[in-house]
């Protein structure tokens, strides 16, 4: 075991604003992304896609294509599934119930139908208008509780009630709560549809050679792309190679098994690389922000004590079911939000709907709940005549409080996130006079998440024999700066200099294990896996050490990649010398974190015990003013904190907090995806606008609330602030003009329709 | 991607001028400069929305900044195109680049080379930009990881050391 003068001293690397390891090819732009990957003999491929949200499909004409300049095939869902190598064609990490090509009927206008291989992509172009296909419409549903009725269209034979995720909590006694109530709020909050839109669309190439499946995938999840091809193909998994560059932006959109199944499948029947790069509508068609119905029942004393929540929670899952089965039990135990309400009653429910997918977004599972909760709470101080920022600090979540789920809180840290958002925007400064015709006001909105749990990351760290060191995780950069975090954690923790460390970037033939990059949970979860592996190399490291310089283990010491006497820093020897004089190349050893195992959704239907290994917990502040002509919400200032417990990087952490905030802006104010006879009318950065420079609110601050223990866990940071975004706008919308919108977005619309209303009312 | 292709539309020849270096080439007809460019390696020149929006594809013709989705090759026949690549002088960053990397004013940075190429024709335009004028340059520019401040801050610092007359590298 390593004795305590055996462990490195640190060497500042961490709480150090290091730019990232390739900052100038970021700048100048020559950073690598999947989008540049080629490969010799590569194809190029185009999806057709059903233009209908539900339809048999009753014939698809190709010969026209076939006949197109350049064009190697045209595939369809039967020249998969007829493939005999490929033995399980479908998919789906919670459910395999998606084909890379549709097979007898299409479940929502943008499924994919077929796909033409060409030499170039301007051929793919033209032959792709070329492919005919013929179907045969059908019912079809596209709301979560139409879907949940009896007789809605069925989407999945399998699914007959097109159930995708169903769990229940109960806590304390919900009944005997509301009769010890003196108010009773109840209200119904929705959050539309929305799109992650990373800059980088989704993109993949993949090759065969023999045997062996390669594909480079802009994915957030390698580890388990390669599970899912693996089990599609009858491969054993070291047999298909996952490699990732930087992504361009993830935000969940890149979760999951996107496009992968489909661009090997294709290269495995053409018997060419193939590569397959999605225009923007199809990054809308591809995968959605869960819309979600979420009804909140609250039984409250006279003082403002909680004493009683119903809340009901109904998420469309769109026509694969992706992780809804899963993300509706974390919607679960997020929804009754940081604070001690001693009776509960939750369900969370999904149902299949002919929509696209649902999948990740930047906070999923978390937006929706906490966009109902936190304006719930506004809603409460406003019946009771309370100041929010005081109702919230009566009942908020403190150390070792009783969660909803039974499990006791620790590291607690939400009374002071609110104290300092509140202070961030000068929540008791009074009011400066409002031009004419503006209305402002503040809000303030706080938050918990739970980490995805169980989840694991493995880690191999490696020194050379020139004493650089190369840590191989499958933790992917997706512009958090994951690769630089994780060096400076590994430089910290071997005690060597962070331009000797590099992160190689994920590749399943030589990185190990990682469940996702997703949920906030890289630094913490690859950072602990690489802690154990770098432990274990000083060790390992140490007895050569103490062996080659005749010492015992006792008497040696580690000095900024050297060993030495411990007595009197004699026999210096650096890591290199050490691990050459042993007759060795390099020297490795692994790490592995394993998360506990998430007791509390051992029963879906009771939802009870441990339901993340830590929590998360984020609050933001907003001044905003309303201009009561147009309805137009203009925020003015915005202070953003979460807890992080120890900073890796301080400007990274930063541009979290604050990147969150900006995110937040857009599905808070205008983002969302608009549906018309099933079909998405506005797939393109047009008419879905996201937010852009100007919509920065011009005084923004941030704070990370760090411990004091300098051995604190590391909290992730990444989606911390962007859940309380919109119901500290909706909240300061309410304060400033009198107007409850309880339904996303705040645009300027909705606002002029509730003012129009309120003044109905005084008149 | 690198195979011709150009027997299948009318194909233009013309002189592409891209970072002070001239090549005569054949490009089809309808071919946007941003394929173009991509083909010929100027792989900082990004497509992430086709429509102009995005602000990914930007370079500048003849000092002015456009989006590379929106125009034809053709069409900038006879003129220089300056892409992120061309600001690095002898392996050294532009002013501009050098303020992006000292601010740490990127993240995925798939936007940041036209960000980079938008403020540098801002700042030549405008040497003592504000704030404001800043924001409005970059508002056709978007960054979805919300680096947007760190941008400002860069954009600031360089503003006001070049006011300050110090010779700035």
């Amino acid at each position: 075991m390593t004795s305590i003068n055996m462990t490195p001293q640190p060497t500042g690397a961490v709480g150090v604003d290091h730019p990232m390891q390739d900052a100038v090819d970021r700048v100048v732009g020559s950073i690598r992304f999947t989008i540049d990957h080629e490969v010799g003999g590569m194809a190029h491929a185009r999806v057709i896609r059903s233009p209908f949200p539900h339809a048999r499909l009753t014939g698809i004409d190709v010969k026209g294509a076939l006949a197109l300049p350049g064009v190697l095939a045209v595939l369809t869902g039967e020249d998969i599934v007829g493939d005999e190598r490929i033995p399980n064609p479908c998919f789906g990490v919670a459910r395999r119930d998606q084909w890379p090509l549709a097979v007898g009927k299409v479940r929502y206008a943008g499924d994919p139908v077929a796909l033409v291989v060409a030499d170039t992509e301007r051929h793919a172009d033209a032959a792709a208008i070329a492919v005919r296909v013929d179907y045969d419409e059908l019912p079809y549903v596209v709301d979560a509780a139409e879907a949940a009725r009896e007789g809605a269209p069925v989407i999945h034979e399998e699914w007959p009630r097109n159930e995708c995720g169903s769990w229940a909590l109960h806590h304390g006694d919900v009944e005997e709560g509301f009769a010890q109530a003196d108010r009773i709020v109840e209200s119904v909050y929705t959050s539309p549809s929305a799109n992650p839109v990373p800059l980088e669309p989704h993109v993949a190439v993949a090759q065969w050679n023999d045997q062996l499946l390669q594909v480079w995938s802009s994915t957030q999840w390698p580890s388990i792309v390669r599970r899912e091809l693996a089990h599609m193909f009858g491969l054993a998994e070291h047999l298909v190679e996952v490699r990732t560059y930087p992504l361009g932006g993830g935000f969940g959109a890149k979760g999951q098994v996107k496009i992968e199944p489909l661009v090997a499948s294709a290269a495995r029947i053409v018997g060419v690389p193939v590569r397959l790069e999605l225009d923007r509508d199809e990054v809308f068609l591809t995968v959605a922000k869960h819309p979600a119905t979420i009804r909140v029942k609250s039984g409250v004393k006279r003082d403002g004590t909680f004493v009683a929540r119903d809340m009901e929670l109904v998420y469309a899952a769109g026509a694969y079911a992706v992780t809804s089965p899963s993300g509706t039990g974390n919607a679960l135990v997020r929804a009754p939000g940081p604070y001690r309400i001693p009776n509960i009653r939750i369900t969370s429910q999904a149902y299949y709907t002919n929509t696209v997918p649902g999948g990740s977004f930047r906070g999923a599972f978390t937006n929706q709940v906490a966009f109902a909760y936190e304006s719930h709470v506004d809603e409460i101080a406003s019946e009771l005549g309370m100041d929010p920022m005081m109702l919230r600090m009566k009942n908020l979540l403190r150390d070792g409080d009783t969660y909803a789920t039974g499990e006791a809180m620790h590291d607690v840290h939400f009374e002071e996130l609110v104290v300092n958002v509140a202070e961030g925007i000068g929540w008791d400064e009074a009011q400066p006079p409002m031009a004419p015709g503006r209305l402002r006001a503040k809000g303030l909105a706080v938050i918990l998440k739970s980490t995805p749990t169980p989840s694991r990351s493995e880690a191999r760290v490696e020194i050379g024999g020139d004493g650089h060191v190369t840590v191989y995780s499958s933790a992917v950069d997706m512009g958090q700066g994951a690769s630089s975090t994780l060096a400076q954690l590994a430089a910290e923790f071997l005690g060597v200099r962070y331009a000797d460390v590099r992160v190689v970037d994920p590749d399943t033939s030589t990185t190990p294990f990682d469940t996702m990059t997703a949920g906030s949970r890289t630094t913490f979860s690859s950072g602990s896996a690489i802690r154990q592996a770098c432990a274990a190399l000083i060790e390992a490291i140490g007895e050569l050490g103490a062996d080659q310089l005749g010492l015992s283990p006792a008497e040696l010491a580690h000095d900024e990649g050297h060993v030495v006497a411990a007595m009197d820093g004699s026999h210096r020897r650096s890591y290199g010398e050490v691990i050459v004089a042993a007759g060795l190349s390099s020297l490795s050893r692994e790490g592995v974190f394993q998360s506990e195992s998430g007791g509390a959704f051992k029963d879906p239907l009771d939802v009870k015990g441990m339901a993340s290994i830590h929590w998360h917990q984020g609050a933001a502040a907003v001044e905003i003013e309303v201009d009561i002509e147009t309805g137009r919400v203009i925020v003015l200032r915005c202070h953003g904190a979460s807890w992080a417990g120890r900073i890796v990087n301080p400007t990274r952490v930063r541009q979290q907090n604050e990147g969150n905030i900006i995110f937040g802006i857009g599905p808070a104010l205008f983002e969302q995806l608009e549906m018309e006879s099933g079909q998405v009318i506005n797939p393109n950065m047009s008419d879905y606008m996201i937010p852009s420079i100007l919509d920065v609110p011009e005084h923004m601050t941030s704070t990370a609330l760090v411990s004091s223990e300098a051995d604190a866990e590391l909290h992730g940071v990444g989606e911390m602030t962007i859940p309380a975004v919109a119901p500290a706008i909706a909240n300061a919308v309410f304060r400033a003009t009198g107007v409850r919108i309880r339904d996303l977005p705040l645009t300027a619309e909705r606002v002029l329709r509730g003012l129009r209303s309120v003044e109905g009312k005084d008149r | 991607m690198t195979v011709d292709d150009s027997q299948d539309s009318p194909v233009a020849h013309m002189r592409l001028s891209v970072n002070g270096v001239h090549r005569d080439i054949e490009v089809p007809d309808d071919e946007a400069l941003v394929t173009s460019l991509r083909k010929l390696g100027f792989t900082s020149v990004r497509a992430a929305c086709g429509i102009g929006m995005c602000g990914t594809c930007t370079v500048q013709v003849d000092g002015m900044v456009a989006s590379s989705c929106l125009l034809l090759t053709r069409q900038v026949s006879g003129c220089e195109l300056v892409t992120s690549e061309g600001l690095v002088e002898d392996g050294a960053l532009s002013e501009v680049q050098q303020a992006f990397l000292d601010h740490r004013a990127y993240q995925c940075s798939f936007c940041i080379p036209g960000m980079v190429l938008t403020v540098d024709a801002c700042l030549r335009s405008h040497p003592s930009a504000t704030v404001s004028d800043v924001r409005e340059y970059l508002s056709g520019n978007l960054c979805r990881c919300g680096t947007y401040p760190s941008i400002l801050e860069a954009v600031h610092a360089l503003v006001a050391a070049r006011t300050a007359g110090g010779d700035v590298r």
